[in-house]
Parts: structure tokens; C-alpha cells; sequence
């Protein structure tokens, strides 16, 4: 089984690494809009592919793309 | 064998003389460290293990009983027996620890990976008969993949976000109160019971950690914590976080014999060589002082050195350092004494673990005890 189809086997498992897969993959093919923080600020907003990376509050060229939102498993050892 | 080379038909003696048991400690040495209460090692002495001479002599004390920490005595038994108890204790008593960790999102500056082992090492209780007697391994189907059920995995959840604390004073600089949530504790871990769970693990009996002030990460705003955790059940030889006893050691009863009388100063000088509590100071009395070839002929009144207590001797040996106690004093240790002392992680109470570690043992044995009568009983066809 890939990671990505994989499900926390949960009674609560409304298999959000589905949809998100999806989501992702939307992002990478039409150049859609993909959130990045600030590395200065800490503001958070949208860019294109064409866009200048920079902050649109305060200027600055140090930009962080955020964490993936796919669920990651890990052994506790 | 001949009848004259001295060696009969071992009588029955079973008892051992005491001076056998002792293990000598000297300056630089320890002699007669070697058990030798079995069959062959000594003419007309039999010594042949026999389960109720075994229970007659076997005796256990004890010194001190707490929810986290017991000390006991097991009088009368072979090392062997004690050290499997000891190893039972440390590696096959299975607990209940976090095993998976999936994680949702972490922008913490804990990397995951020693986030998840962070988690893991964390002792937890809940309702003891629910872990011990319901809950059982973690099994697997055909293909290897984890088969989980209520009665083989407990839910757990972490979900921490850190926030600005509006109501903070401007100049205020501990973090605590700047932020909401900046620390992470054991105690934001919640139980998400399932199925049947919530008939064991309920009310007093919830699934908890034990320590809920253990500090798992800290956080800034934004930094964000959520993850669902999953516990099952495992044995010390797998992880160490399964272990359920933070030590679990024994030692031998430390004996001081003294030989020839210690008075007066040299006395208190001897007692100061020990720990508080395991020499004391008697007054020679007139009926010793007046007994010709006591060593104490003339001294009435004056201090001697008599042994309180040598269970609290720590056998350091520093009165073996001194010239004026020269064959004064012999140090020991008796061979079948054995001073457990049994810490507990949290998950089970300090004096039931020693019973759950017998009940391993009497386990294996059950299955050795099969292996052996399937052996005789192939070999006799």
C-alpha cells in the first residue's frame, strides 16, 4: 500500500490522506495558488507560480512553505 | 566404588552449616562465592533439592512496601532462582506503552521522529485488570498487517495549538503567561476509549499518564500539535519503554562478625566506618568484664562495638583499611539472603509485580515441564 492511500485504521477514519492527495497533486499540475508564511512576520498568504516571492505585508524575500497536511506514522521507539 | 575409599551412602542430611553460606569479603578479595548445596560436593551429605525441606527453610520479609517502591527479603533459595525473577521483572512483565504515533501536523521544533520516541517512553495506568486480563497483543493477519481492536489498542489524541494570551500584562516576559499552551504536558494527552474500553478503563480506572507534569515539547504561537497515538502491549526484551519496573535489583545480606572485642575509642571509630545505624555502642558490663578470657577483663563501663544492623552496611570495606581492626572484624555476605528492591514505572504497584514475575516463571515452567514429558514419553516408544 502507498503512504499516500493510506488510512489511520480508526473508527474516525474519514480518510482525510484521500482527499488531501488529492488536493495536492491539483497544486502542482495548474499552478494554483499554494500558502506560504513569512519567514519574518509570520504572515500567511497565497501565490501563484508567476508571483515575486515576497511578502505582501511586509517585503520580505524569506518565504516558508507550510508542513504537509498528509498524515505521517511514526514508530514510538 | 569401594567401601573403603571412605565415601558411604550419602545420608540424609539436607542442612547446610551456616559458615558454608557465608560469601567472605576480604581487603582485595572475595572468597567462597560458589554455592554448594547440591549433590556430590561433599562426603555423607546428600543435598538433593527437595520441594519440602525447601518450604521449610524458605522465608520472605518485608522491609518496605509503597505504591512505587517495595524492598523485600527471599530467605533460603538459589541465585539462579533470584536472578530469573530479577530478569522476569525487568523484561517479561508486559505493560501497555504508545507504539504508533500518526501525526497529523507538527510545526513544533521537535522533529518527529524524536517526538513520537519522546511519547513512547511515557509510563501510563489505567484500570489494572482491564490491561492485565482484557487487553491483549497487538496480532497480525496473513500478511503481516496490524490487526487492531479494542481489546489489543487504546486511542490516544494529542491536539495542542499555542496562542497569544491577549490578557497578558505588556511587559510580561515568562512564557507561560504570554501564551497560551507554550507547554506541553503529559496531561494534554487524552484517552479516546473505543468499543468496550469504556467498560474497563472509566472513572478512576481511565487510561492516564502516570506522571501528568512530564514535559513533552514547548511551543510559540503558531506552532501547532496534533496527532492520534496508539498503545499496545509489550515486553521489556522488545523496547525498554515496556519495562515496568524503573529498577529491579537485589543484594546479598551483608554480615559483620566481630571477633575480638573493640572498645573504647577504636569503637567509635568502627562505627564511624559503617553507615549510621549499623554499628552501636553498648557498655562492657561487670559480668563480662569479671569473665576471665573474654577480652573484656577490666573494662567495665567502657564503650564496645556491637553490629545493630548489618542489612544497612553497604560492604564499602573501609574498616578493612584500618590496622588497629585487624582480625577484629570478618565481612560477609550470606549467599541465600537476597534483598529485593523493586521500583515500580507507574503502571503496576511495586509488590504486584513481583507476583506477576512468579506467575511468568511458574508459565515457563508449565511449558518446560511439557517440552520434558513429550521428550521422555517420544523416547520411551
Amino acid at each position: 500500500m502507498s503512504r499516500e492511500g493510506y488510512q489511520i485504521p480508526t473508527a474516525q477514519s474519514s480518510a482525510p490522506g484521500a482527499s488531501s492527495t488529492q488536493v495536492s497533486r491539483a497544486d502542482d499540475n495548474m499552478g494554483t495558488t499554494m500558502t506560504y508564511m513569512c519567514g519574518d512576520c509570520g504572515f500567511k498568504f497565497p501565490l501563484k507560480r508567476q508571483d515575486n516571492i515576497r511578502c505582501i505585508e511586509c517585503g520580505c524575500r524569506v518565504l516558508y512553505k507550510e508542513r504537509t497536511k498528509r498524515m505521517v506514522q511514526f514508530e514510538a521507539r | 566404588m569401594a567401601p573403603s575409599s571412605g565415601r558411604r551412602l550419602a545420608s540424609r542430611t539436607k542442612e547446610e552449616p551456616e559458615e558454608r553460606k557465608i560469601v567472605g569479603i576480604n581487603k582485595e578479595t572475595v572468597t567462597n562465592t560458589v554455592s554448594t548445596d547440591y549433590p556430590d560436593n561433599f562426603i555423607d551429605e546428600d543435598h538433593a533439592w527437595d520441594v519440602d525441606y525447601f518450604r521449610s527453610k524458605f522465608r520472605v520479609e518485608w522491609h518496605e512496601n509503597n505504591e512505587h517502591e517495595a524492598q523485600f527479603s527471599l530467605i533460603g533459595l538459589d541465585a539462579s532462582i533470584a536472578n530469573a525473577f530479577r530478569r522476569i521483572l525487568i523484561a517479561e512483565i508486559p505493560t501497555l506503552a504508545i507504539e504508533k504515533v500518526f501525526m497529523n501536523n507538527n510545526t513544533s521544533v521537535i522533529q518527529d521522529e524524536v517526538l513520537a520516541h519522546r511519547l513512547g517512553l511515557i509510563p501510563f495506568t489505567g484500570g489494572k485488570k482491564g490491561i492485565r486480563d482484557w487487553m491483549t497483543y497487538l496480532s497480525k493477519d496473513a500478511d503481516g498487517q496490524d490487526l487492531c481492536f479494542d481489546h489489543n489498542t487504546v486511542q490516544l489524541s494529542l491536539s495542542v495549538e499555542c496562542t497569544k494570551n491577549k490578557d497578558a500584562k505588556p511587559d510580561e516576559t515568562d512564557p507561560t503567561k504570554l501564551y497560551h499552551n507554550a507547554h506541553v504536558y503529559a496531561r494534554d494527552i487524552v484517552f479516546q476509549p473505543l468499543g468496550d474500553q469504556e467498560k474497563w478503563f472509566s472513572g478512576d480506572d481511565i487510561i492516564r499518564p502516570v506522571n501528568p507534569d512530564i514535559l513533552i515539547a514547548k511551543l510559540r504561537p503558531p506552532q501547532v500539535l496534533d496527532m492520534d497515538l496508539h498503545m499496545h502491549k509489550g515486553i521489556g526484551a522488545d523496547h525498554a519503554k515496556f519495562s515496568p519496573v524503573c529498577t529491579a535489583s537485589y543484594r546479598l545480606l551483608p554480615t559483620i562478625t566481630i571477633t575480638k572485642p573493640i572498645l573504647g575509642d577504636d569503637a567509635k571509630k568502627f562505627q564511624e566506618c559503617f553507615m549510621p545505624g549499623t554499628i552501636k555502642l553498648e557498655k562492657v558490663t561487670r559480668q563480662e568484664a569479671r569473665q576471665a578470657g573474654s577480652g573484656y577483663e577490666g573494662h567495665e563501663g567502657e564503650n564496645k562495638a556491637v553490629v545493630a544492623n548489618a542489612m544497612y552496611d553497604t560492604v564499602s570495606r573501609e574498616v578493612l583499611r584500618h590496622d588497629e581492626f585487624q582480625g577484629k572484624v570478618k565481612l560477609g555476605r550470606k549467599r541465600d539472603h537476597f534483598i529485593f528492591s523493586i521500583e515500580s514505572s507507574g503502571q503496576w504497584d511495586s509488590d504486584e509485580l513481583f507476583l506477576e514475575s512468579v506467575k511468568v516463571m511458574k508459565q515457563k515452567v508449565g511449558k518446560l515441564r511439557q517440552l520434558a514429558v513429550t521428550m521422555v514419553t517420544e523416547n520411551s516408544i
